[in-house]
C-alpha cells in the first residue's frame, strides 16, 4: 500500500512539471530531488568500492589498511571470535589471522560478492550484505574452502565511506581434499590471547549447523520486512 | 505613431518573459532526459539487487519469499525440467525440488549470483539479465546460467521469466573426474506446465545460451549457429568416456 502509495506519488511528482506553468522555484526541487538521487547511486557505488578494498587488502594480510577502513569506534566481528572495537583493537585482532603482510606460500582470499546495498535516504548510512567466499592455504599443508555471508553497516564522515560494523557470518569451513560432504571444520572462538571487547552478537555455529544472517533488506517485491526463525540447531540446543 | 509606440513597448516588456518561458521549458526538458537517465541506473541497480536477493533466498531454502520475488504470471525453467507458470506453480517447483520451507542441519545449497548483466528496455518497465550462478551444495559443484526477464509493475521490479540452463553440474570429486547430466521433466516429481524450452545436454557436452545483448564493442548482436549445442547440433555423442564425440555404434543419434 505504501509502496502504491509511493509510486503514485512519484508519477504525481514527474506529471506535474509537464502540466504546470514553468515555476523556477519548482524547477530548482526537481534539480535538487535528482541530485539526491545522484548522490545516492554514487554513495551505493563508493560502498560496493570500500567492501571491495576491505576483502584485497584482507587477502594480503594488509592489517594497516583494512583497519584503516573503519571509523575511529568501528566494530569488527569474524564468526564466533567476539566483537572487537577500535581501529587499534582491530588492527591487533586481524593478527590472529596470521603477522601483517602477505607470506610466501600463503592464500588468505577473502571474496567480496553478490552485494545487496541500502543507502539510507539521509545518504549519512547504510547497510549492505555481501558473500564471502574464502581459500585458505599454507603451502605444503591442507588447503580450506569457506563461505558465508557479511552483513555490515557505513557511515559517512566528512564525505567519506567508512565501515561502522563489520560481521562475517560464516557458513563454515572445509578440507579442500576431503570436501563438505566429509569434513566440516569448526569456527574458532574468541581469543584468550587477543580477548575481544565484547561476546559473539549471535550464537551460531559453522556447518553442519545451519544459521541465517538477519536481513538487513525487506522483502525487494512485498517490501515487507523479513523475519525469519532460525533453523533448529541440536548442537546448540535451538529449538525451531 | 502613438499606437504603434505602445505596441513596441508592450513587445519589448513581452518579448524577455517569453523568452524566459521557453528557458524553463528547455531546462524542464533537460531534467526530464536527466530522470529517464537516473532512473535506468537505478532500475539496473534494482534488478541486480532482485537476482541477488533470489540466490540469498536459496541459500536458506526460503521458498515463499523467494516465489514472491516474482510477478504472478511468471514463468520459471531451471535446468531440463519444462516450464513451470504461475507464482503457484513455482513454489510447487522448489518445494519438490527442495523439500519445504526452511533450511535443515546438515543442509547446504549455497546458490551465490555473480557477473550480472542488466540491461533495461527503453520502455523503462522490462529488462533482462545475464547472470552466473555458482552453486555449492551437499552434491557438489554446479554451474546455472540464468538469462532472465524482469518486469517492473507498480514501480516494483519483479521477475517475469527465470530461465535457468545448466552449464556443469559436479560432484565433489570435481569436473575432471564426474558430470551429472542435465534433469529432464521425466526425472522430476512435478510435471512442468509446457515442455523445454530447449533441449540440451550439461558439460562435456555444452550450450550456449543466447545473450538477450548485442556485442558490447561492435554492437552486433550474436546469432546462435549450428555449434550452439553440443548436444544436439552435433550428429556424435560427446561424454566424458567419448570426449572427442567419435561416432556411436548404430550410427548418428
Amino acid at each position: 500500500m505504501i509502496r502504491r502509495l509511493a509510486f503514485v506519488v512519484a508519477v504525481l511528482a514527474l506529471a506535474t512539471p509537464a502540466l504546470a506553468a514553468p515555476d523556477p522555484a519548482a524547477l530548482k526541487a526537481r534539480l535538487e530531488a535528482l541530485r539526491a538521487r545522484v548522490e545516492r547511486l554514487k554513495d551505493h557505488d563508493q560502498i560496493e568500492n570500500l567492501q571491495a578494498a576491505y576483502g584485497f587488502y584482507f587477502d594480503k594480510a594488509l592489517w594497516g589498511e583494512v583497519a584503516d577502513l573503519f571509523t575511529g569506534d568501528g566494530a569488527f566481528e569474524y564468526g564466533q571470535m567476539g566483537v572487537y572495537v577500535g581501529k587499534a583493537h582491530i588492527k591487533r585482532a586481524l593478527t590472529l589471522f596470521g603477522r601483517e603482510g602477505p607470506e610466501f606460500g600463503k592464500l588468505n582470499n577473502h571474496m567480496q560478492l553478490q552485494s545487496i546495498i541500502d543507502v539510507a535516504p539521509d545518504g549519512r548510512t547504510a547497510k549492505a550484505r555481501f558473500r564471502g567466499m574464502v581459500q585458505l592455504g599454507r603451502a605444503n599443508q591442507p588447503g580450506q574452502w569457506g563461505d558465508g555471508v557479511y552483513e555490515n553497516d557505513y557511515v559517512k564522515q566528512d564525505g567519506v565511506w567508512k565501515i561502522a560494523r563489520l560481521h562475517f557470518y560464516p557458513d563454515g569451513f572445509t578440507d579442500y581434499d576431503a570436501g563438505w560432504t566429509k569434513s566440516a571444520i569448526p569456527l574458532p572462538g574468541p581469543s584468550a590471547a587477543i580477548p575481544p571487547d565484547r561476546p559473539p552478537t549471535e550464537i551460531y555455529r559453522g556447518f553442519p549447523g545451519v544459521y541465517i544472517p538477519p536481513y538487513h533488506y525487506a522483502h525487494p517485491v512485498t517490501g515487507r520486512p523479513m523475519t525469519i526463525p532460525e533453523p533448529a540447531d541440536s548442537v546448540l540446543g535451538r529449538k525451531e | 505613431m502613438r499606437r504603434l509606440l505602445i505596441l513596441a513597448a508592450v513587445l519589448s516588456l513581452a518579448a524577455p518573459a517569453a523568452r524566459a518561458a521557453d528557458d524553463l521549458d528547455a531546462l524542464n526538458a533537460r531534467l526530464d532526459a536527466l530522470d529517464k537517465r537516473v532512473t535506468r541506473l537505478e532500475d539496473a541497480n534494482a534488478v541486480e539487487r532482485l537476482q541477488r536477493a533470489y540466490g540469498y533466498f536459496v541459500d536458506k531454502a526460503q521458498w515463499t519469499q523467494l516465489t514472491q520475488l516474482f510477478a504472478k504470471d511468471a514463468t520459471l525453467e531451471i535446468g531440463g525440467r519444462g516450464v513451470f507458470i504461475g507464482q503457484a506453480h513455482i513454489l510447487d517447483y522448489m518445494h519438490g525440488a527442495f523439500g519445504p520451507d526452511g533450511i535443515k542441519e546438515g543442509q547446504i545449497i549455497n546458490h551465490m549470483q555473480f557477473q550480472a548483466i542488466a540491461d533495461i528496455d527503453p520502455d523503462g518497465v522490462h529488462a533482462r539479465q545475464r547472470m552466473r550462478a555458482f552453486v555449492m551444495s551437499n552434491g557438489g559443484w554446479g554451474l546455472p546460467l540464468y538469462e532472465n526477464a524482469y518486469v517492473k509493475e507498480d514501480g516494483v521490479w519483479k521477475i517475469q521469466t527465470l530461465h535457468g540452463p545448466f552449464t556443469m553440474y559436479t560432484s565433489w570429486d570435481g569436473w575432471a573426474k564426474s558430470a551429472t547430466p542435465n534433469t529432464r521433466p521425466d526425472t522430476f516429481g512435478e510435471p512442468p506446465d509446457l515442455p523445454p524450452t530447449v533441449v540440451y545436454l550439461t558439460y562435456p557436452s555444452y550450450y550456449i545460451v543466447p545473450f538477450h545483448y548485442p556485442n558490447p564493442v561492435t554492437g552486433k548482436p550474436w546469432t546462435p549457429g549450428t555449434q550452439e549445442a553440443g548436444a544436439y547440433a552435433s550428429p556424435t555423442q560427446v561424454s566424458l568416456d567419448n570426449p572427442k564425440g567419435s561416432p556411436p555404434k548404430g550410427g548418428a543419434r
